[in-house]
């Protein structure tokens, strides 16, 4: 469970959050989206205990972050931008250190548990500096929840790692959902689509916008978007489509054309023009208002 | 308390995991084990074994190996980030600082133990004044604790190892040879109020002479305890930049 409030941070003179409030709860992965300086690593450094927050009031698993400082920090995994390490440990040492440092109770098993967990069980005596990039987030990872905190902040946990690892680390997090509160970061608006519940967007120290993908689009102006490719001459079919009731703008994309119109009846209205004109119809399918264009329109660059 | 106890158990493992560690144990052992021989060799027929030998030389050698066994200890962490993990585990910043100074002064203390050595052979062979010695080793050892935690001090301060050692020698120096100072001052009490601030001034008057005296004991233990205050204000105060 996090609970943030009217959240400020300032250092010195310039803000770097400025009131901003949201929340999450157990069993749901939520996304902190933003563009670069946007305040995301700042507030999780708060959220971890790093930093006290300058005013508002913050709440991890039901503890005040500034107030019951270690009782909060106990409650949370968190896995910063740059995965730490201490390169001349081996990997199970590694793990066993924080499990101890953190309190866990059965730091062994809970070493061995997690470990095996993320596949790295037969490589547990190697030393970290052997480590590749995609084992040293899963290593992350795993310092991460070996103390079962029921907060996890991760920093970008996907940056850096080849395609094949980051599927696996995002299928990690998924499984990780279970009664746990997921906070991730992330600059990948297609991986917090697949993997968020919900969504919180910064841009410059504040919230624009925040909630389900559903409610976010809703709030977005109201439009439907298809997509058409049409075996034919292409200036022809444009022309075809700019003439169809309720279009707002038809634009090429790829093969084909992206068609954005007022409602659904878009889709007779197409259908209804390729039969008339006899058309070789390639290909119609819906476009869902994507996360993407809702960050866009919220976040001036 | 608990903390403090992990995080010494893991840098002192550090220091016998890393090449830099034993690198520096050489060197060591080394100039004190041909220090010691040059000096019995002299001593055949001439004079006694200086008692107070090892310690005497330590005193200048720390000055220089104080800092190169301290100077990964916090300026690694925050270099590799994992300081930002340990200041976000439930644990204090003094259990850090403490852990750290307690595992590179126990490896110094391990390192000082093994020159006893020396003192074994010359008990075989001769009547050397262990009074003396003893008085000599147990302000090396204090002496060694002051050096160690200005070492961890600049490591604290700077995320580059080469500087935190740099710094930390030059300070050493300064308060070592900082009497220097006195010989150009005017007057004669300020000359010795300058004295008593340096490490030169609590330990040849003294120990060097196998004269453990109080006011000593509180000056290292003061360089100690200030130099890690200082330490735990600067890692606390990453919490804020």
């Amino acid at each position: 469970m996090i609970e943030v409030k009217n959240l400020v941070k300032r250092y010195g003179g310039f803000i770097a959050v400025n009131h901003i409030s949201f929340d999450a709860h157990p069993g749901e992965i939520v996304g902190l989206l933003g563009p670069n300086g946007a305040g995301k690593t700042t507030t999780m450094r708060i959220l971890t205990g790093y930093m006290p927050p300058t005013s508002g009031e913050v709440k991890v698993a039901g503890f005040d972050v500034l107030n019951d400082s270690m009782a909060a920090r106990q409650r949370v995994g968190y896995l910063p931008e740059r995965v730490p390490l201490y390169p001349d440990m081996s990997v199970e040492a590694y793990v066993l250190y924080w499990a101890r440092l953190r309190r866990t109770p059965n730091a062994r098993q809970r070493t061995q548990q997690v470990l095996e967990q993320f596949n790295l069980l037969d490589r547990r005596k190697k030393l970290v500096r052997s480590l590749s990039k995609g084992l040293r987030q899963r290593l992350g990872l795993a310092q991460a929840i070996v103390h079962d905190p029921p907060v996890l902040i991760l920093d970008e946990p996907t940056i850096g790692i080849d395609p094949k690892q980051v599927v696996e680390v995002r299928e990690v997090i998924r499984n990780l959902k279970t009664q746990r509160t997921i906070l991730f970061s992330s600059h990948i608006l297609s991986e917090v689509e697949q993997l968020c519940d919900r969504v919180v967007i910064l841009d410059k120290g504040r919230v624009v916008g925040a909630g389900t993908r559903e409610i976010l689009s809703q709030q977005l102006q109201a439009e439907v978007k298809f997509y058409v490719a049409v075996n034919a001459d292409v200036d022809h079919v444009h022309q075809l489509l700019l003439e169809l009731p309720g279009v707002i703008n038809v634009s090429s994309e790829g093969p084909g054309f992206v068609i954005t119109a007022a409602d659904e009846t878009i889709r007779q209205h197409i259908m209804s023009a390729i039969t008339i004109n006899q058309l070789d119809l390639l290909e119609l399918r819906p476009i869902d208002t994507r996360l993407e264009d809702i960050f866009m329109q919220r976040v001036e660059s | 308390m608990r903390a403090t106890w992990l995080v010494f158990r893991r840098e002192l493992g550090q220091y016998f995991t890393s090449p830099l560690a034993y690198l520096i144990a050489a060197g060591f052992l080394l100039l004190t084990g041909v220090t010691f021989n040059n000096d019995l060799a002299f001593s055949i027929g001439y004079r006694p074994v200086e008692p107070a030998l090892i310690p005497n030389q330590l005193a200048t050698v720390m000055i220089l190996f104080a800092p190169l066994l301290t100077m990964r200890l916090l300026a690694e962490e925050q270099r590799e980030g994992t300081l930002e993990l340990l200041l976000t585990s439930p644990i204090t910043d003094t259990a850090i600082v403490l852990g750290k100074f307690l595992s590179a002064w126990t490896y110094y203390s391990i390192l000082l133990a093994l020159t006893l050595i020396y003192q074994i052979i010359l008990v075989q062979i001769a009547f050397p004044d262990l009074g003396h010695t003893a008085g000599a080793y147990i302000g090396i050892w204090l002496y060694g604790g002051a050096a160690l935690a200005v070492g961890i001090l600049f490591s604290a301060l700077t995320e580059n190892q080469i500087l935190s050692a740099f710094l930390a020698t030059t300070t050493l120096l300064l308060l070592y040879f900082g009497d220097g100072l006195g010989q150009i001052v005017a007057s004669a009490e300020l000359a010795q109020i300058i004295f008593n601030l340096t490490l030169r001034g609590h330990f040849i008057p003294s120990f060097a002479i196998g004269l453990v005296r109080g006011e000593d004991i509180v000056y290292f233990a003061g360089i100690i305890t200030l130099c890690l205050f200082i330490a735990i204000q600067i890692v606390n105060s990453r919490r804020w930049r």
